[in-house]
């Protein structure tokens, strides 16, 4: 489903990435996880091209993303994503954060959007914010939100940058149940994070990144009982 | 009661006699014309040039870069004189037009400085969670920064729009008869000058405080969604 051949990410000096390999299959669930700065973020930004490469290929369902022959914004309706600090449009009712985007690029009528949104919004339980705006709600919900708007594009692959950093810890929860709950129906995911019990739970196979390039990728199990790799055993070693 | 009497020996002469309280309004109303007209269209020029320089094309950056220092960098009267006498001197052309034109290039360098800082003021990450969706780039600016950016320039902008009419005070230099000059013009009939100008600063108080009023009943309004 999705094929990253040689990426490479520099901004002006800084080598961010210097070459990462990965072919993701459709329903595989990967967690990437790694130090700040490795470049697990930016990895994850360009696999949409929110950051642009400077080398190497992207693959998506067949086409290559980062070719100026592709419309990106199609490739995008298709790949959802969720921030860290959610970035919900404060300008716009829950409802209308959902409904803007599918209504926008007539891929649903009004009615229609708003009724897949609300339908939505009961499966999390906040049906009966609808019609406030997002200040008005808890940082745990606006996360659980923002993966209702992203999922509202019915994606076929889900990418999640650190989407439980921001929270306040009784609400990191509530989200990584949602999470669980779309991998449980067979979503696709990219997720960077520190929930390292998420990894374990729910990962099909988890990557640890570090000065730019995969230095280890293996299955939970063996991730977090057999490190081979000394950066990572020294990682793991820290944050378990 | 002496005082009070020759304060309105004054107001008769000076606002009263000849009917001056018409040429007053008259020159209100040339005032207001230029002034709500150079608006609208420095809006329009703001709103280009702001777009301009945040283009990701080096000439259109380039020029709206020098166009928006030139501008700030010298002043409204000169820039008056200099397109009034330079650039219109040997044109049979109305000189409120060269005036509305004057004001509305001056006041279009600060209307896209201000446009460009209400549009950077957005969370750069609002303009990702758009283009993350699939929006392309006018459809995010037009549904999801416009609308966050507006709330952010329309108090600095109420401020360009009341600097502009106390600025156009100055198109009398051209002869203009706009408030500033009938007021003037009616100190040298009266040789008066406290009544006629105190007169005409009153009117302008009671436009720019009018509009103070009414920018922030709107603001009030924009601001609904930014309630806890």
């Amino acid at each position: 489903m999705i094929e990253v051949k040689d990426l490479k990410k520099s901004f002006e000096k800084l080598d961010v990435l210097k070459g990462v390999n990965i072919k993701i299959e459709k329903g595989e669930k990967i967690v990437v996880i790694g130090p700040s700065g490795s470049g697990k973020s930016t990895f994850l930004r360009c696999l949409n091209m929110l950051e642009i490469p400077t080398g190497g290929e992207i693959w998506f369902e067949g086409e290559q993303v980062n070719s100026k022959k592709t419309d990106i914004n199609r490739i995008r309706q298709k790949m959802g994503m969720v921030f860290q600090h959610f970035n919900l449009f404060p300008h716009l009712t829950v409802l209308q954060n959902i409904t803007l985007a599918p209504v926008q690029l007539k891929l649903q009528t009004k009615e229609e959007a708003e009724a897949n949104a609300m339908s939505l919004l009961e499966r999390i339980g906040l049906a009966d914010k609808a019609d406030i705006y997002p200040n008005m709600i808890s940082g745990g919900q606006k996360q659980r939100i923002a993966i209702v708007r992203a999922l509202a594009m019915k994606p076929d692959v889900m990418l999640f940058d650190e989407p439980t950093s921001a929270l306040d810890p009784e609400m990191v929860g509530e989200v990584l149940n949602l999470m669980k709950e779309l991998a449980e129906d067979g979503m696709t995911m990219v997720c960077v994070t520190h929930e390292m019990g998420f990894a374990r739970e729910v990962a099909t196979r988890v990557i640890f990144m570090d000065e730019g390039v995969i230095q280890e990728e293996n299955n939970p199990k063996d991730f977090f009982e057999n490190p081979r790799n000394p950066r990572l055993q020294e990682f793991l070693s820290k944050v378990l | 009661m002496e005082f009070f009497g020759s304060i309105w020996d004054s107001f008769y002469q000076n606002v009263i006699y000849e009917q001056r309280w018409l040429f007053l309004l008259k020159g209100l109303g040339t005032t207001l014309l230029i002034s709500l007209v150079s608006i609208m269209f420095s809006t329009i020029i703001g709103t280009f040039m702001a777009f301009m320089k945040m283009s990701k094309y080096k000439v259109l950056r380039a020029i709206a870069v020098t166009y928006i220092n030139i501008i700030r960098g010298t002043p409204v009267v000169t820039q008056l004189l200099l397109i009034y006498f330079g650039i219109f001197g040997s044109v049979d052309i109305s000189k409120i037009a060269v005036a509305i034109f004057a004001f509305s290039i001056n006041s279009g360098a600060y209307v896209a400085e201000i446009i460009r800082a209400g549009i950077n003021a957005v969370d750069p990450g609002q303009m990702e969670a758009g283009r993350s969706l699939g929006l392309n780039k006018v459809q995010t600016m037009a549904k999801i920064i416009l609308p966050q950016a507006i709330k952010k320039i329309l108090p600095t902008y109420t401020s360009e729009f009341i600097v502009l009419i106390k600025e156009t005070a100055i198109v009398g230099y051209i002869a203009i008869e706009d408030l500033t000059k009938v007021g003037d013009i009616i100190r040298s009939r009266t040789f008066d000058a406290f009544m006629p100008y105190i007169i005409v600063a009153l009117m302008y108080f009671v436009v720019t405080y009018a509009l103070t009023k009414l920018f922030g009943i709107l603001e009030r309004r924009l601001a609904k969604s930014d309630r806890g």
